[in-house]
């Protein structure tokens, strides 16, 4: 469904190019989850913004449906890290934004954009404007905003780090509810391990800069949990994250090896 | 009668008091010598010369022309401002051409450039239209322009992968968020918009009332020097308000949800 095929990115520094991302190939089958984590400043963001179109390979391309992405491609939709919510746009204008870009009339956009909070919870707070919603119900909000325009890939950025540990759980679980749900393919970049584990059918670790495919992990267990939360409990769970924590090959050494 | 509202009763007293204590003060001081009359004049000299200039019917008509050029030159200023402000952004070549040009002309003290208005439109009103205009423009392009500038690029990527077009970006994001610079290059500019009426009435004028001041001034007639400051005074104040009671509908949203 979405393809990554031979990519590089590069950018030109100060001196000389910078380059982030050196032959990365993967794909994401339809109805399949994948998690990309890297050590930080990788590129694994990068990656995304290659596939949203808003920046473009150096060499390979992306593919969507088989097709390459050219520009912008209504069949991808973006959970971004930071709140892309407008403040000065009540929840419901927020949720019906994509439909409003997208030229579809008032009426249409509007029922469209009630029954979806209606459906993630967010009944009752259609005239707040974001400011007065909690870090969960924004993200919630984004995340109707982006699936008001039925993509056919969601693209995921760090999109919970932001959110308190509890929080974070109830939305991943919400999250992969809705995608298994509408058998969505689904890319989310993480940093967080058990994250990745709790949340993905396939695990893509990235070396550091510039970034090759490390290594790929089947997860052949989250798929069958009833809930995200049940994961880090399953006994496979601490191979996992041991396997993938010694391919991310992050030394710790910190205070006190010194001495 | 708790401790907010006994505050306010005590701010309002003081208040009065303060304005009572002037009042009675120089009229008492200037009706029994002990504050010079050519200095000084009381509330009662100053409310003769209302009268008398009110029967003349000059008052009415000098307030009016000021009243008008500073107005006139707050929209007027204001839209331009605004308009340069929030497009020269948008063209990254001529703003970087524009730009350090701009910044000079901001920096010539407006007094300076007066005579220059004045020999290009004349000694009437349009000469100190045209002043007040310029220093407007200033006021309200630098905050608008600084926020365009700093534009929040979360929003920006949001919409174009939702595939928003360039003008759908302007309209959706570039405009609303700087609403909020707008509201702050009201409250400067209106403060300018009436100095720069004054300012071009005092380099040459038939009318006006810095005209008036002027030539109360020239005359000696101190009660009418008063008089004018006075009036120029509660203008100003009239002003300000107005524009504290309107900014805020442009920034609605930040204070929804606080009560």
């Amino acid at each position: 469904m979405l393809d990554f095929r031979s990519i590089r990115f590069s950018f030109p520094g100060r001196r000389e190019q910078v380059e982030v991302l050196r032959d990365v190939t993967f794909s994401c089958r339809e109805d399949e989850i994948v998690a990309v984590v890297g050590p930080s400043g990788c590129g694994k963001s990068t990656l995304l913004s290659l596939a949203t179109g808003l920046r473009t390979p150096t060499a390979g391309e992306v593919l969507v449906g088989g097709q390459a992405v050219h520009g912008q491609d209504s069949r991808l939709g973006m959970l971004f890290q930071q709140t892309t919510l407008l403040p000065w746009r009540s929840v419901v204008e927020n949720v019906e934004l994509g439909l409003e870009i997208r030229g579809e009339p008032r009426g249409a956009r509007r029922s469209k954009a009630l029954a979806l909070m209606k459906q993630y919870g967010l009944a009752g707070f259609e005239r707040k404007y974001p400011h007065a919603l909690s870090g969960g119900m924004q993200k919630r909000a984004a995340l109707a905003q982006t699936l008001a325009m039925e993509p056919k890939v969601l693209l995921l950025d760090e999109p919970f780090a932001a959110l308190d540990a509890q929080t974070r759980v109830v939305i991943q679980n919400d999250v992969v509810k809705i995608c298994r749900a509408g058998k969505r393919t689904m890319l989310i970049v993480t940093h967080d391990i058990a994250e990745a584990i709790s949340m993905a059918d396939r695990v893509v670790v990235l070396s550091r800069r510039p970034a090759t495919i490390k290594e790929i992990f089947e997860i052949p267990f989250s798929r069958g949990a009833v809930s995200v939360a049940d994961v880090p409990s399953m006994t496979e769970f601490a191979t996992y994250f041991k396997r993938i924590w010694d391919a991310l090959d992050i030394s710790i050494t910190g205070m006190g090896a010194a001495a | 009668m708790n401790a907010g509202t006994l505050h306010t009763v005590l701010v309002n007293l003081g208040r009065a008091a303060v304005l009572l204590v002037i009042l009675v003060g120089t009229e008492l001081g200037v009706r029994y010598g002990v504050m010079s009359q050519l200095f000084f004049s009381s509330p009662s000299e100053i409310f003769e010369a209302l009268r008398t200039q009110l029967g003349q019917g000059t008052f009415l008509p000098n307030v009016g022309i000021t009243v008008f050029e500073t107005l006139l030159g707050l929209v007027a200023g204001s839209l331009a401002g605004m308009a340069v402000g929030l497009l020269l952004p948008q063209m990254r070549i001529l703003s970087h051409v524009f730009e350090p040009f701009l910044m000079v002309l901001n920096g010539i003290p407006v007094i300076v450039i007066a005579p220059l208005f004045i020999l290009w439109l004349g000694l009437g009103i349009l000469s100190k239209i045209g002043i007040s205009v310029y220093i407007v423009f200033f006021a309200m392009f630098i905050p608008v322009y600084t926020a365009s500038l700093r534009l929040e690029t979360t929003f920006v990527d949001a919409l174009r992968v939702m595939g928003a077009s360039r003008s759908q970006i302007f309209w959706k994001v570039v405009v609303p968020s700087s609403l909020a610079s707008v509201y702050t290059g009201l409250k400067i500019g209106s403060g300018l918009a009436l100095i720069g009426a004054v300012i071009g009435e005092f380099v040459a004028s038939r009318s006006g009332l810095g005209h008036m001041i002027l030539y109360a001034s020239g005359t000696l007639d101190t009660p009418g020097l008063y008089l004018g400051i006075i009036t120029l005074a509660v203008f100003a104040a009239v002003l300000s308000f107005a524009i504290d009671a309107i900014g805020p509908l442009l920034v609605r949203w930040r204070f929804a949800d606080e009560k």
